[in-house]
């Protein structure tokens, strides 16, 4: 197949996994008990109240009638208001999004070079002491419970040694002054610290180990004993010849594992009082806002899809062995 | 070989020296980067800074459902009259004085305080009348209902308003005077343009409220999304100097500081750290030892307007059986409830009104197994059942009076008692109810019924309970119970007993109906106490709910910096701190 027709063919797949995907999640949340009313256990609500409430949320209509609103608004870009927020969806979501970007994103993408780095030179020096340490080190942040290693950062480096914030994304009392643009951004970070430093220990471990597995059976490789008998350095070896090639599935993971950042973490923003998009993904589930839970589940298959289109492509490109 | 494995042993200690190189100085010039902002911060005293547990859903009064946007919300919009602090009478707030009430004509007359909206411009009638307009266009929840009692609403002067009721009502100043009253300068238009769409309910509900214009003693100055919300004091307020129910009212602070904090862990450090003064949420009691022994903090109690119970289905067997259901509330163990999983922070409730709505309160309604021991209990249950024709293979009180295991419990028709489910929250939602429940399923199995608890998620729960009705048992509860008791009649009343309705038990009892009705008509405040004390009699009597325990609302302050809280029932955080707090000098 050609490059062009190759790429189309993916395209065209993965428009009609986004349909099936856009279609089930509509019938997933209309067939999941309750409605958007079911959580408001208020006895100053009257059930009146309550079918006028749900009629003007058009969920009186016959399920057909909603499906094809839903499917229209989305082709025509309206995702509608959120039951909750009364807010257009598409505010929230990009108004959530960026400090998710932010947060999960730059974990994922930091903690990925570290841990190509890192699983790198573990790998070349298999055995070592710092092999071990290494290899160790990444079991335990692997395994780590993310509430309680927040909670347990929050409490040493935020609280006892007072070094970092609490939570949130700013300081309150610095903004509502006159603070320069420069200080804003500066304490945007200082708050960016302690979530950042969680997520990429916690994500450091399993990018460390994947590289250091797949580096370590490149490494048993012919092609590395002929490079060495060339009489190639050490550096070379390593950095071209082996980690080059070990990357390849480490990509792969890295290309998802950034798709689903978007995702965000429910714990970790609960614990740092972050506003990403997955505390409001949990809440818009458990709360039957509809238009706000497809939306972000829209948009998370949607850049999961892309993501993985991408990483196909890349692993063409990155291993000339793959052709089309 | 030996030169490879060299070469790499001084590689792995250049590694170690680039990682500590990059790491230190990253460290240092966050902690720097720390110091210098701490330097830009605002002077901490004009603050009076506030965590809550969750961002305001919406400034939309109209959509607003939730706690902490009622909670900003309540500082802005006002009602005509208010609840007063201790005694919880109604008292004049936007009224001058009390409504005057004719008897013969039904009206209500209603004088206002010359007060002014946030902008500075003219508080009148024509803003309640605006208001009232609004509540029929839109038919708006919560309101709609309550005022349709009202025939029509006249404004024969700009500090005058007359309401001509259909009939009398009991609820009048409780539920209707006590309705926030918007400004038609800021929702005139606004509701012009929802009424023309499709949805005009919708439409006015998705309306974004970016300065709600209030009377209240604070304005929004700023709020950012997802960080924190700024109110300053309303320099307009009409309150500030008065005194209000005894009293001086503020406010005293300029500026209030609104920030979230996702957990309650963190909450409580950022108290001891000194970064709020007050947390806006109950303090669970795992905290509570520690933060005793912070001398700065300081712990307030009060009592709650709540309703935990356990409820029946008397829709079908087994617990459409008044002397079950006796039975059942006979061994449940309140205190052991609560010294055990509340911690003794709370009460045993006995009827369904709680005590801290002292007025309403019902305290000498029936009550089970008061004063004896889980033996004891089981045994007058076990009495109460065999004297109503119950009978057990082996029966849980032997011959000789002593409690045995008991098993197969047959029903008077002499048919085996099926196994019936006690539906609960999952733990993870509220591990009081969850806990409860199965501390329930226990002393019954010992009295030798099939009980069954069930967690379930509280969705499902509600839908399988209130929508459905198909369910025998459940334990839930009303976190925060209107101090009006009309909940009564709606909670009981066989009018309500329809999926989704609020008469979840399905109680039935044309006695309990005419009196919810009556009281409803009744303006004689003190002859509606006697039908509401009859109607709690009756309840306990018959037991559709049985009132289990009212947890208190536990909250807690830092005392460096202010004081001056107001204790009330459902905790200090109200209008009334709020205006009454000061800085410590």
């Amino acid at each position: 197949m050609t490059k062009p027709g190759y790429i189309l063919v993916k395209l065209v797949e993965v428009a009609v996994i986004f349909f099936i995907i856009l279609t089930a999640l509509f019938f997933l949340f209309r067939l999941s008990p309750g409605d958007p009313m079911s959580k408001m256990v208020d006895p100053m609500l009257t059930p009146e109240d309550m079918a006028h409430l749900i009629e003007q949320m058009g969920l009186d209509r016959p399920l057909w009638e909603q499906y094809l609103i839903y499917v229209k608004n989305f082709l025509t870009g309206s995702f509608g208001f959120s039951f909750h927020y009364g807010e257009p969806v598409s505010h929230i979501i990009v108004d959530k999004l960026k400090w998710t970007i932010l947060l999960f994103t730059t974990s994922t993408v930091l903690a990925a070079f570290a841990g190509i780095f890192l699983g790198k030179i573990a790998a070349w020096h298999k055995g070592s002491h710092l092999d071990n340490v290494m290899s160790i080190s990444a079991l335990v942040c692997y395994t780590l419970f993310i509430p309680w290693f927040a909670l347990l950062l929050l409490w040493i480096l935020g609280f006892k040694l007072g070094l970092f914030p609490l939570g949130g994304v700013l300081s309150p009392q610095l903004w509502v002054g006159n603070a320069s643009l420069l200080v804003r951004i500066l304490d945007v970070l200082h708050h960016l610290m302690l979530p950042l430093m969680t997520l990429f220990i916690i994500n450091l471990g399993s990018y460390l180990l994947l590289m250091r597995s797949s580096m370590l059976s490149v490494l048993r490789e012919d092609y590395i004993i002929t490079a060495r008998a060339k009489g190639l350095s050490e550096k070379v070896i390593r950095n071209k010849h082996a980690a080059q090639n070990a990357a390849l599935p480490v990509i792969t993971s890295v290309g998802l594992s950034l798709a689903f950042s978007i995702n965000g973490g429910a714990l970790t923003e609960q614990i740092f009082t972050w506003p990403g998009i997955g505390k409001e993904l949990i809440f818009a589930v458990s709360n039957n806002d509809y238009p706000l839970a497809q939306a972000c589940f829209l948009l998370i298959a949607l850049v999961v899809l892309v993501a993985n289109l991408i990483v196909d492509l890349l692993y063409a490109w990155l291993d000339p062995r793959i052709t089309y | 070989m030996q030169q490879i494995q060299k070469t790499k042993k001084n590689q792995s200690s250049k590694w170690c020296k680039t990682v500590c190189r990059l790491l230190l100085p990253a460290i240092f010039l966050m902690v720097i980067t720390g110091a210098l902002l701490s330097c830009n911060k605002s002077e901490e005293s004009v603050f009076l800074k506030i965590g809550l547990p969750e961002e305001p859903r919406s400034l939309n009064i109209w959509l607003a459902t939730d706690g902490n946007s009622r909670n900003i919300l309540s500082q802005i919009y006002q009602p005509l009259f208010h609840r007063h602090p201790q005694t919880l009478e109604i008292i004049p707030w936007l009224a001058k004085e009390d409504a005057i009430f004719d008897e013969k004509a039904l009206t209500y007359t209603v004088k206002l305080r010359k007060a002014k909206w946030s902008d500075g411009s003219d508080f009148t009638s024509e803003d309640v009348l605006f208001t009232k307009q609004l509540f029929f266009d839109f038919k708006i929840p919560r309101y709609y209902s309550k005022w349709q009692l009202i025939e029509k609403v006249e404004a024969p002067d700009a500090h005058t308003v007359v309401f001509y009721l259909k009939q009398p009502s009991a609820i009048f100043m409780s539920r209707i005077m006590t309705a926030p009253i918007v400004s038609k300068k800021e929702w005139e238009q606004v509701a012009k343009d929802a009424l023309a769409t499709e949805k005009p309910l919708r439409s006015l509900q998705d309306y974004q409220v970016e300065k709600p214009l209030g009377t209240g003693p604070f304005i929004l100055h700023e709020y950012q999304k997802g960080a924190y919300l700024h109110m300053t004091k309303n320099p307009y307020f009409f309150g500030q100097g008065k005194t209000i129910a005894g009293l001086d009212l503020g406010p005293y602070v300029d500026n209030l500081l609104f920030t979230i904090y996702g957990t309650s862990d963190v909450a409580i450090l950022a108290l001891k750290k000194g970064d709020i003064d007050y947390y806006w949420w109950d303090v669970q009691p795992g905290y509570i030892k520690d933060l005793e022994e912070n001398t700065s903090i300081d712990l307030h109690f009060n009592k709650k307007s709540a309703l935990y119970y356990l409820g029946f289905n008397l829709r079908r067997p087994p617990f459409d059986d008044k002397v079950l259901r006796q039975a059942v509330a006979t061994v449940v163990d309140k205190q052991f409830i609560l010294n055990r999983i509340l911690q003794d922070y709370g009460n045993p409730m006995h009827s369904i009104i709680p005590s801290g709505n002292h007025f309403w309160h019902n305290p000498d309604v029936r009550r089970y197994g008061d004063g004896l021991d889980q033996e004891q209990r089981i045994k007058a249950a076990w009495q109460m059942l065999a004297d109503a024709g119950y009978s057990w293979k082996v029966p849980p009180v032997n011959a000789d009076g002593t409690v045995a295991k008991p098993s197969d419990i047959l029903l008077p028709s002499g048919e085996a008692m099926a196994k019936f489910v006690i539906l609960t929250p999952p733990a993870d939602y509220d591990p009081k109810r969850a806990f409860t429940g199965t501390m329930i399923q226990e002393w019954l199995r010992q009295l030798g019924l099939p009980a069954f608890a069930r967690p379930m998620s509280f969705n499902s729960l509600l839908e399988t309970v209130k929508g459905k009705h198909d369910f025998d048992a459940f334990v839930l509860g009303y976190g925060k119970l209107d101090l009006d008791p009309d909940y009564l009649a709606a909670f009981f009343s066989s009018e309500n007993d329809n999926p989704r309705d609020w008469n979840m038990s399905g109680y039935r009892n044309p006695d309990f109906d005419t009196l919810a009705q009556a009281q409803r008509l009744m303006v004689d405040v003190a002859k509606r106490k006697q039908m509401i004390w009859t109607m709690q009699e009756m309840i306990l009597e018959d037991v559709p709910y049985y009132p289990l325990y009212n947890p208190h609302i536990i909250e807690a302050t830092v005392n460096r910096r202010f004081t001056g809280w107001v204790e009330k029932v459902d905790g200090i955080g109200s209008i009334w701190s709020l205006c009454m707090v000061k800085p410590v000098k």
